[in-house]
């Protein structure tokens, strides 16, 4: 007991001093998907503000696999001594739980989640050549003909898909889901009037709808986008309570010295509230995220995870 | 029944091969094999319909146009002739293989540098002639040249130095 | 057409406008615009040049870099980095047989044949100046007709690219010398192997068998340097006696007035090719290649040349390779649509700049646009004055004994494959590749047929799902006539099939003649 004892003490007082000291050698910062995504993007400018106000190089890993599952793993079951760090998202803490059986981390046990660090709102989209002027018209279109409306999305599972699911879910239509391999070829078929609508990602989907090649109909969450100002909300368009958007953020694994982590989600916050970062975050179509602590990331993981269980189940969308 | 092409026979068996495992794997093992195990060997996927075309779908079509031509390729075999093989060479397969999975093995654990030594030293081994001093030579320029081109130009996230060295002299 | 011109004119302006640059404390004025485009170009060509590493991968590591520097010298660098690395790519596929790009897999055919009878230098100077002639053909194309072209792209939609994969993948088998039958089973063995990992429409995963690593699937770099890389060097070192893998003399560095001769037809059809299958953001820019070498093989007086060091056989894919990845910059400029990785990072990279990509950069912002187009000429430019010199360079290289040589390039394809997701996992794959590709010869079975059908595979299912969906299940969407495109794809792969099928039939029927007599 006495040698338990001991060995606790010395362990709380080398965490403590490796607190202290941290960072000590460089962090690296694994980006679970191929390089080049939004999320690597965004990740290697994290990286680089970070490295200039720690004083220590943060290398970006990317190690893409099974929907950034097998990055996001790597960090839960690492080390947890405050110098790795992932990008997670909504699809690695809230979607791919229920999407693929036997993941091999819990997002909530396993992780420490340190810092909401982008949040795009989903926009509905409806190609030019439907008559569907407003949410009002298309829901009675879809009702008139079932079956008949064709909706795209980036990938089965992903937020474009959920998004249509719950829609459909909500209204008690029914549309025939495309997926498609990234959202940039559903927005071409759109153009081109082969698919009818599709949930797209603010950031791709606005330079088509500022062009007109498209028409944006309502946007997914709860507040209005400032990209987009008079366009009205799902939920004010009847929808109530729609609320979805797509986001990632920064975490650790779950036995992280909490002074590391304290340390660590004010470094971030201070990185995106720099005018520069600041500017480039907007660029990606994201709005100052409210959510600002690790406690309120965390409890936002917590529930968005709930969501998106139900509504994975409700779908029947699955990943052997 | 006499095999006229070596080369046919086997490429034949090959395709084949290949197709029925492709198939097997898509569909999943058919009933009577499970019956007979008492337990479903391997699961297979979906086929779907033509509307929506399931998982098993197109791989069970190619795998069964593989089999077909692997079966023409084998009735080649015997009708037409053809080239014998050639004689196989373990030893350049055996070092070449080896190496390059002693250096993605030791990479992170032993870092860039020490990985690189070992590739070089091991592939060089493959070859016809192996002469210490030169082979040495050769990996330390190789090494200088990859710790400059990729770590330093290109900036790949790889460790130069073996892990349990807490402080890189290079970085 | 004046309208054009002045236009160029603003984008030339834009692209030798000096400016004041502050670098280390010290601030000059210098055409900054320029510099970026030869720093671009310079990269591209070293990691096109180095197996395994590919733009993707260093546009993404490089884009924080961009964050400081104005819009167009972002861009004109990432652009810069694009098709330097085409121009490199070429370099390593005739040296050493190892396309690190899935179109230079054809320039390995010829120019590797070329390069190991002493033609290395005719062939690069070829792939050079191929490529430079695509360029500033597309480049103009791009400047003159990229909105009405971009209206084109949208006619392709799912049945559209379905038919024309079945077109690629018919004119795949002319990749093979050797028998027909096996270079089909090889297009199909590729396209098998291509469904390997998550299945896009259902999210199963196929064929990966607990392994989370081919989730994703295969990479085309693993399997190409396995099927060419690693194979070619065990091919190489277990010839005892022969220890040299080149003639011994270097032979000329420039094309001959015969080579020259040979060569215009084929870059002219090239070019066209690429130009027109660069445009469809939906994977044509990677058939331009394969399509131009099949039409060469099939129109051409030397076609008994193809295999052992055809000429054409490096001029025309090399044209209509890089003519596409050129054009392919079409869709993006005007709708905003990626045609593959790097043209969504150079997305990325304008978005990050504060740029949403769409036809109203053209009219909101016309220096960025034209600047970029005349940076494309500048650029090609530059590569082939920095690529002929070279060459003198490279033929050296082969004179290095290969006992030196095949340890430093598998060094490099080590690395490359493994910088790929940063696991050991892939090398692996590529050593299990690379003996595949050993049987594989033994057997008489030739890789480059099994590669195409590797690349179009997942794009084929993908599509031919898509368009069965839409279509509720009716297979004749293809074939309709409100569908003429579709139709014309199908009905050429029908053609193409005959032609290329009738001299093998009429053959083994005559054999089989003589058997029975």
């Amino acid at each position: 007991m006495q040698r338990l004892l001991v060995l606790f003490f010395l362990a709380t007082a080398a965490n403590l001093a490796a607190a202290q000291s941290w960072p000590a050698k460089p962090l690296r910062l694994v980006a679970p998907y191929a390089a080049g995504g939004p999320i690597d993007i965004s990740a290697r400018q994290l990286a680089a503000k970070l490295q200039d106000s720690l004083g220590q190089p943060v290398v970006v890993e990317n190690r893409p696999g099974a929907g950034g599952n097998i990055g996001v793993d790597l960090i839960a079951k690492g080390p947890a001594d405050g110098y790795s760090l992932v990008m997670s998202a909504i699809a690695t803490l809230a979607i791919n739980p229920s999407l693929y059986p036997g993941l091999p981390y819990d997002p909530i046990k396993d992780l420490r989640h340190v810092t909401l660090l982008v949040q795009v709102p989903n926009v509905l989209i409806v190609t030019n050549e439907l008559p569907a002027k407003n949410v009002k018209e298309l829901i009675t279109l879809a009702k008139q003909r079932p079956g008949k409306l064709d909706f795209g999305s980036g990938s089965t599972g992903s937020t474009g898909h959920l998004a249509g699911e719950m829609f459909k879910m909500m209204t008690g239509t029914f549309m025939v889901h495309i997926p498609y391999k990234g959202s940039a070829p559903a927005l071409a078929d759109m153009m081109a009037g082969r698919i009818h609508l599709m949930f797209d990602n603010l950031a791709s989907a606005l330079p088509s709808i500022k062009s007109d090649k498209v028409r944006a109909l309502a946007t997914t969450t709860k507040a209005r986008s400032s990209f987009l100002p008079e366009l009205p909300t799902l939920d004010e368009a009847g929808l109530k309570g729609f609320d979805m958007s797509t986001w990632w953020g920064v975490s650790m694994a779950a036995k992280t010295p909490q002074p590391i982590v304290e340390r660590l989600s004010a470094e971030i916050l201070k990185a995106m509230d720099a005018p520069d970062m600041k500017e480039r975050l907007r660029n990606m179509g994201s709005e100052a995220p409210t959510i600002r602590t690790a406690e309120q990331f965390t409890s936002f993981v917590a529930s968005e995870l709930k969501i998106y269980t139900e509504l994975v189940r409700r779908s029947g969308a699955k990943a052997d | 029944m006499k095999i006229k092409s070596q080369q046919d026979w086997w490429a034949g068996l090959m395709f084949v091969a290949l197709g029925l495992f492709f198939i097997v794997f898509a569909l999943g093992t058919p009933e009577f094999i499970n019956n007979i195990v008492g337990t479903k060997l391997i699961g297979g996927y979906q086929m779907g319909s033509s509307v929506r075309m399931g998982p098993a779908y197109f791989p069970v079509v190619l795998g069964g146009l593989l089999t077909l031509l692997g079966a023409l390729v084998l009735f080649d075999s015997i009708v037409e002739e053809g080239s014998e093989i050639a004689k196989f060479h373990l030893r350049p397969v055996l070092f070449l293989g080896l190496s390059s999975l002693a250096f993605a093995y030791l990479l992170k654990p032993l870092g860039l540098m020490l990985a690189s030594v070992a590739l070089v030293f091991i592939s060089a081994y493959g070859g016809h002639e192996f002469k210490w001093k030169e082979v040495a030579i050769m990996a330390v320029l190789l090494v200088i040249v990859s710790v400059l081109v990729f770590v330093k130009a290109l900036s790949l996230p790889f460790p130069i130095c073996p892990a349990f060295i807490e402080v890189c002299p290079i970085r | 057409m004046e309208g054009i011109l002045g236009n160029l004119l603003i984008g030339f302006i834009e692209v030798f406008k000096l400016q004041a640059v502050t670098f280390s404390g010290i601030t000059m004025t210098l055409p900054f615009n320029i510099i970026m485009c030869l720093i671009g170009c310079l990269l591209g060509t070293l990691i096109g040049v180095l197996p395994g590493i590919g733009p993707v991968a260093t546009i993404a590591m490089l884009l924080p870099v961009t964050f400081n520097l104005s819009p167009i010298a972002a861009l004109i660098m990432l652009a810069g980095i694009y098709y330097g690395a085409q121009y490199g790519g070429s370099t390593t596929a005739i040296l050493i047989n190892i396309p690190g790009e899935s179109s230079s897999v054809v320039t390995c055919l010829e120019g590797y044949q070329m390069a190991r009878q002493g033609r290395a230098g005719p062939a690069l100077a070829t792939a050079a100046i191929a490529s430079f002639f695509a360029g500033c053909v597309s480049t103009l194309v791009i400047a003159l007709f990229a909105p009405p072209l971009a209206e084109v792209a949208l006619k392709f939609g799912p049945a559209e690219y379905t038919s024309l994969m079945v077109l690629g993948l018919v004119a795949a088998t002319v990749l093979a010398s050797g028998s027909l039958i096996k270079a089909i089973a090889m297009v199909v063995l590729g396209l098998l192997l291509g469904l390997v990992g998550t299945d896009g429409n259902s999210g199963v995963l196929r064929f990966a068998f607990g392994i989370s690593e081919l989730a994703d699937g295969i990479g085309f770099v693993t399997v190409a340097m396995g099927m060419f890389g690693i194979c070619e060097i065990i091919a190489n070192l277990e010839q005892k006696e022969n220890r040299e893998v080149f003639t011994k003399s270097v032979g000329k560095l420039m094309p001959s007035k015969e080579d020259f001769k040979r060569m215009v037809a084929p870059i002219l059809r090239g070019t066209v090719l690429g130009s027109a299958l660069g445009i469809l953001p939906g994977g044509g820019a990677l058939l331009a290649s394969f399509a131009s070498y099949t039409l060469e093989k099939k129109v051409s007086k030397y076609s008994h040349e193809f295999g052992k060091g055809a000429i054409e056989g490096v001029a025309g894919p090399e044209s209509a390779n890089n003519a596409g990845a050129q054009t392919s910059f079409i869709p993006l400029l005007t709708l905003g649509i990626p045609s593959n990785a790097v043209m969504a990072l150079m997305i990325g990279a304008m978005m990050i700049q504060g740029i949403a990509p769409g036809p109203q950069v053209m009219t909101e912002r016309p220096q960025l646009f034209w600047g970029m187009i005349a940076s494309m000429w500048l650029g090609n430019l530059m590569l082939v004055i920095l690529n002929l010199p070279l060459i003198g360079m490279w033929i050296k290289l082969l004179t290095v004994p290969y006992r030196y040589l095949y340890p430093s390039i598998l060094l490099f394809m080590a690395i490359g494959v493994f910088s790929i997701s940063n696991q050991p996992f892939d090398c692996l794959l590529m050593a299990c590749f690379g003996l595949f590709g050993y049987v594989c010869v033994k057997l008489g079975c030739e890789p480059a047929p099994l590669i195409l059908g590797f690349i179009l595979g997942p794009l084929m299912e993908e599509n031919l799902r898509r368009a069965m969906l839409l279509s509720r299940g009716d297979p004749w969407v293809f074939i309709s006539p409100s569908k003429p495109i579709s139709m014309g794809f199908i009905i050429a792969s029908v053609l193409l099939l005959v032609i290329v099928a009738l001299p093998g039939l009429r053959k083994k029927r005559k054999e089989v003649f003589v058997e029975e007599t």
